[in-house]
C-alpha cells in the first residue's frame, strides 16, 4: 500500500512537472507552422531617433511584398544595445538582422555573420565606407549612414556677439573666440536677446562615450589612420595628448560649472543637447549632426539656426571634423535560408530603391553612405555642415569602433571624469589608458 | 502522515522541478563558466582552470565595489530598521490618521527601483541644485557628481524605499505584544523609555532577525536604483558589485571574469546573511 502510494506521488510529480512544460511546447510548434507560408524577419537595432521612421518604412516594404512580415525592436543607446544584443542571443531568439559597430564588433560577432559581399549595394559604396565592416576581404555589413560631429553651435549667438566664425580654422583662433564670447556673457551684453544663457560650452562627461570615445577620437583619430589600424594596433601612443588636453579643458572651464568642474560628471546628454542647447542657455556643445531631430524636438527656429565648427586638435591637422559610419547592419547567419533572403532583400530595397532613399534622407536624416543619392541632399543644416566638411576633405576618420572592447567609454571616460574631479592629472590618465590599452589588446 | 507525503509530492513536486530548472541547473552552469574564457557571443569557451578567481582577486574596481557595497550595506541596515522601527512606533499608538500613514508610508515600496531612481535623481540634481542656489547652502549643489553625495543619495533613497516595508514586519510584530504586559509594566512605574527597552524590543527581537536580513541581502544585491540614480559614476566611484559584475560582462565582454565575480559575490551574501541569522536568533526571547 506503502508503496503504491509512492509511486503514484512519484507519477503525479512527473505529470505535473511535464505540464509545466506542455504550454511552452504547443507555443513552438504553431510559430513554425505559421513561418511556413509568411516569412518573418526580425530586425533588432539601435538608433532610437529613427524607430518610428523605420516602422513607416517597413510598412511600405511589406506592402510591396506580402509574403515578408518585418518585426522591429529597438533598443537604444550605443552601450545598451551591445549588453541586449548579447543577451538576446544567449536567450536563444536570435534576431535575424542586427547591428555591429566596426572591426572589433566584426570580429566579436564574426561567426553569427552572414557574408554579404554578394549584394548590389557594395559596388555603390563610397571609398573606403565599407572598411570598417570589411574582414578577410569580405564584406559583413552595410553601414547605417554617415555621421560627423564637432563644435555645433547657435549662429545666431555667434554674430550677436560679433564673431566672425569664418576666421575660425585652427585652434588658436577658437580659443580666442570661446574666450570672447565668455567676457560678454559675463558682462552681461547678451543678456537682453538670450536671457538663459550663461556658459559658451556644456560638456556632459557623465556620458562617457562623448569623452571617452568622441572627444578622444579627435586626436586618436589623426594617430591612426582607421578603425582598422586602431584595431590592429598593439599599443596607443597618444601622439597629439597635448592638443586633447587643451579640448578637453576648453570645453569644461567654458561650460556653466567651469569653476566647479567634478559636478561635470553629473551632467549628462539630456542637459547638454535639450536643456542646454536647444533653449540658448548655451552656445556650443560637441555633438553630431544626429542632435538636429532632438534640438528641433525643442524648439525648431534654434535647430535651424546651426552650424558645425571645426575641432581643431593643435600640433595636428586642425581645421577639421571627425565623420564616419556609426553603425552596420549585419544579417545573421544561421537565420533560415529564405529569412536571411528576404533580410538581404529588406536591406537592399531600404538602401537602394527609390522608396527606400526617400526615407533614408528625408525621413531618417541621413546622410547616405552609397553612390546614387545625387538628386537627395541632406535638409537639416547639420547634415549639409557634415557633407561641407566631407566634400572639402576636411574630415578626420572615426576609430573608437577599434578601440578595445570597453575600453573608450569604461577606461578613458572614467579617466577623464577622474580628471575633472582633480582627483589624478591629466598626465596620470594617459599613462593608465596606455598600460590598459596593452593590457586589453 | 502517509497521506500528506503524497499531497506534499503533489504540490511542491512541480515547484522543485521548476527551482531545479530555472536555478540550481543555471547556477551549476554559471560555476562552470566560472573557469572559462567565455566572451558572451561565441560558442568556444576554453578551460582555464583557476584563472579567473584569481584575476578577480587583482582586479581593483572589483575591491572598490566591494568596500563600497559593504559600507552602504552598513549604513542603509542601520538607518533603514530605525526608520521603520520608528514609523511603526508611531503608527501603533492609536493615532487618528494612522491607517492614512500606514499607507502613505508603505506606499515608496510599490514604485520600481528603476523609477525611484530617476525620480531621485531629479530631486538630487534639479531640486537640491535649485534650493542651495536659493538658499545658498552649498553642500545642496552638484550632488551625484561626487563620490561622497553620491553615497549618501544611495543610502536616502534605499531608505525612503525600504522603511515603510520593514515598518509593515514592525507593525506585525508590534501588535502582538500582549497588552497585559505592558500594563503590568506602567503599574510597576517604567516610563515609556524603560517599557521600550526592556519589554517592546526584547518581545520584537523576532521581527528584527527578519528585518536585518531583508535589508542586509537586498542592500548588497542592488542594482536598478544604483544603475538608474548614478550608474556608477562619477568614474566607478560609486558602483556597487552587482552593477561591476553587469559591467565586467557586458561592457568588457569578459563573462568567465563576472562568472568568477558572481560565485564569490553568492558565497559572500550567503555566508554574510547566515551569520547575521545565526547571531539575531540568539538573541531572540521566548515570550
Amino acid at each position: 500500500m506503502f508503496k503504491s502510494k509512492k509511486i503514484l506521488a512519484l507519477v503525479m510529480t512527473v505529470i505535473m512537472s511535464m505540464m509545466l512544460f506542455a504550454g511552452c511546447g504547443s507555443q513552438e510548434k504553431k510559430e513554425v507552422s505559421e513561418g511556413n507560408d509568411k516569412v518573418e524577419v526580425n530586425v533588432f537595432q539601435f538608433k532610437v531617433e529613427i524607430a518610428k521612421e523605420l516602422e513607416e518604412a517597413v510598412l511600405a516594404y511589406e506592402k510591396e511584398h506580402p509574403n515578408v512580415k518585418i518585426n522591429i525592436q529597438t533598443v537604444g543607446g550605443g552601450d545598451d544595445y551591445g549588453a541586449a544584443l548579447k543577451a538576446k542571443f544567449q536567450s536563444g531568439s536570435e534576431p535575424d538582422i542586427f547591428n555591429v559597430g566596426g572591426p572589433q564588433d566584426v570580429k566579436d560577432w564574426a561567426n553569427k555573420l552572414e557574408d554579404l559581399s554578394d549584394q548590389p549595394w557594395v559596388d555603390l559604396a563610397l571609398p573606403g565606407i565599407l572598411s570598417g565592416a570589411t574582414m578577410d576581404e569580405k564584406v559583413f555589413a552595410l553601414p547605417f549612414n554617415i555621421e560627423g560631429y564637432g563644435f555645433v553651435y547657435n549662429k545666431g549667438i555667434f554674430e550677436a556677439a560679433g564673431i566672425d566664425v569664418s576666421k575660425i580654422l585652427d585652434y588658436k583662433s577658437l580659443e580666442e573666440a570661446v574666450k570672447t564670447l565668455d567676457a560678454k556673457i559675463k558682462s552681461g551684453e547678451l543678456k537682453e536677446k538670450y536671457p538663459l544663457l550663461e556658459a559658451v560650452f556644456e560638456y556632459p562627461a557623465k556620458e562617457t562615450w562623448v569623452t571617452g570615445l568622441h572627444t578622444s577620437n579627435t586626436a586618436l583619430g589623426q594617430e591612426f589612420s582607421s578603425s582598422i589600424e586602431a584595431f590592429n594596433a598593439e599599443k596607443v601612443e597618444f601622439k597629439y595628448g597635448e592638443g586633447l588636453k587643451k579640448i578637453v579643458d576648453l570645453q569644461a572651464n567654458y561650460s556653466s560649472n567651469g569653476d566647479e568642474r567634478q559636478k561635470l560628471n553629473a551632467v549628462d546628454y539630456t542637459r547638454q543637447a535639450e536643456e542646454g542647447l536647444a533653449i540658448e542657455r548655451v552656445a556650443i556643445i560637441q555633438q553630431g549632426n544626429w542632435v538636429y531631430g532632438k534640438i528641433k524636438g525643442v524648439d525648431e527656429k534654434v535647430a535651424n539656426n546651426l552650424d558645425i565648427l571645426p575641432m581643431p586638435i593643435e600640433g595636428a591637422k586642425e581645421d577639421c571634423i571627425p565623420v564616419g559610419v556609426p553603425m552596420h547592419w549585419g544579417v545573421n547567419k544561421d537565420s533560415k535560408a529564405e529569412v536571411k533572403a528576404a533580410a538581404k532583400d529588406f536591406l537592399n530595397w531600404l538602401y537602394t530603391s527609390d522608396a527606400g532613399k526617400d526615407y533614408i534622407v528625408n525621413k531618417f536624416y541621413f546622410i547616405p553612405p552609397l553612390k546614387g543619392y545625387e538628386n537627395l541632399e541632406p535638409k537639416d543644416p547639420l547634415g549639409k555642415a557634415v557633407k561641407r566638411y566631407a566634400e572639402a576633405g576636411k574630415t578626420t576618420p572615426w576609430v573608437f569602433m577599434g578601440y578595445p572592447t570597453g575600453w573608450g567609454m569604461e577606461v578613458l571616460g572614467n579617466d577623464i571624469q577622474k580628471y575633472l574631479a582633480g582627483e589624478v592629472t591629466w598626465e596620470e590618465v594617459v599613462t593608465n589608458t596606455k598600460a590598459q590599452w596593452e593590457k586589453m589588446r | 502522515m502517509k497521506n500528506s507525503k503524497f499531497w506534499f509530492s503533489f504540490f511542491v513536486g512541480p515547484i522543485l522541478f521548476a527551482f531545479i530548472v530555472v536555478v540550481i541547473i543555471p547556477m551549476f552552469m554559471g560555476i562552470y563558466y566560472s573557469f572559462t574564457d567565455w566572451n558572451g557571443i561565441g560558442n568556444t569557451a576554453n578551460w582555464i582552470g583557476l584563472k579567473n578567481y584569481i584575476d578577480v582577486f587583482k582586479d581593483k574596481d572589483f575591491l572598490s565595489a566591494f568596500i563600497f557595497t559593504a559600507k552602504f550595506a552598513v549604513v542603509s541596515v542601520i538607518t533603514i530598521n530605525l526608520m521603520g522601527f520608528g514609523l511603526a512606533l508611531l503608527v501603533t499608538r492609536g493615532l487618528k490618521i494612522s491607517n492614512f500613514l500606514r499607507s502613505a508610508f508603505f506606499m515608496p515600496n510599490l514604485i520600481g527601483g528603476l523609477i525611484l531612481g530617476f525620480v531621485w535623481q531629479f530631486i538630487f540634481t534639479k531640486a537640491f541644485d535649485s534650493l542651495g542656489r536659493l538658499s545658498g547652502l552649498g553642500f545642496l549643489e552638484g550632488w551625484l557628481a561626487d563620490p561622497t553625495t553620491g553615497f549618501w543619495g544611495l543610502v536616502i533613497l534605499m531608505s525612503w524605499q525600504m522603511a515603510g516595508y520593514m515598518m509593515v514586519i514592525y507593525i506585525a510584530s508590534l501588535e502582538s505584544i500582549p497588552e497585559s504586559l505592558i500594563e503590568a509594566a506602567e503599574i510597576d512605574g517604567a516610563n515609556a523609555w524603560e517599557r521600550l527597552i526592556h519589554i517592546t524590543i526584547p518581545l520584537v527581537a523576532p521581527a528584527f532577525t527578519v528585518g536585518l536580513f531583508l535589508t542586509l541581502s537586498n542592500s548588497f544585491k542592488l542594482y536598478d536604483q544604483n544603475l538608474s540614480l548614478t550608474g556608477g559614476g562619477p568614474y566607478n566611484s560609486t558602483q556597487m558589485l552587482a552593477m561591476n559584475i553587469y559591467n565586467t560582462a557586458f561592457k568588457f565582454d569578459d563573462f568567465g571574469l563576472a562568472q568568477g565575480k558572481a560565485v564569490i559575490f553568492l558565497i559572500t551574501v550567503a555566508a554574510i546573511s547566515l551569520t547575521q541569522i545565526y547571531y539575531s536568533k540568539k538573541r531572540e526571547v521566548e515570550m
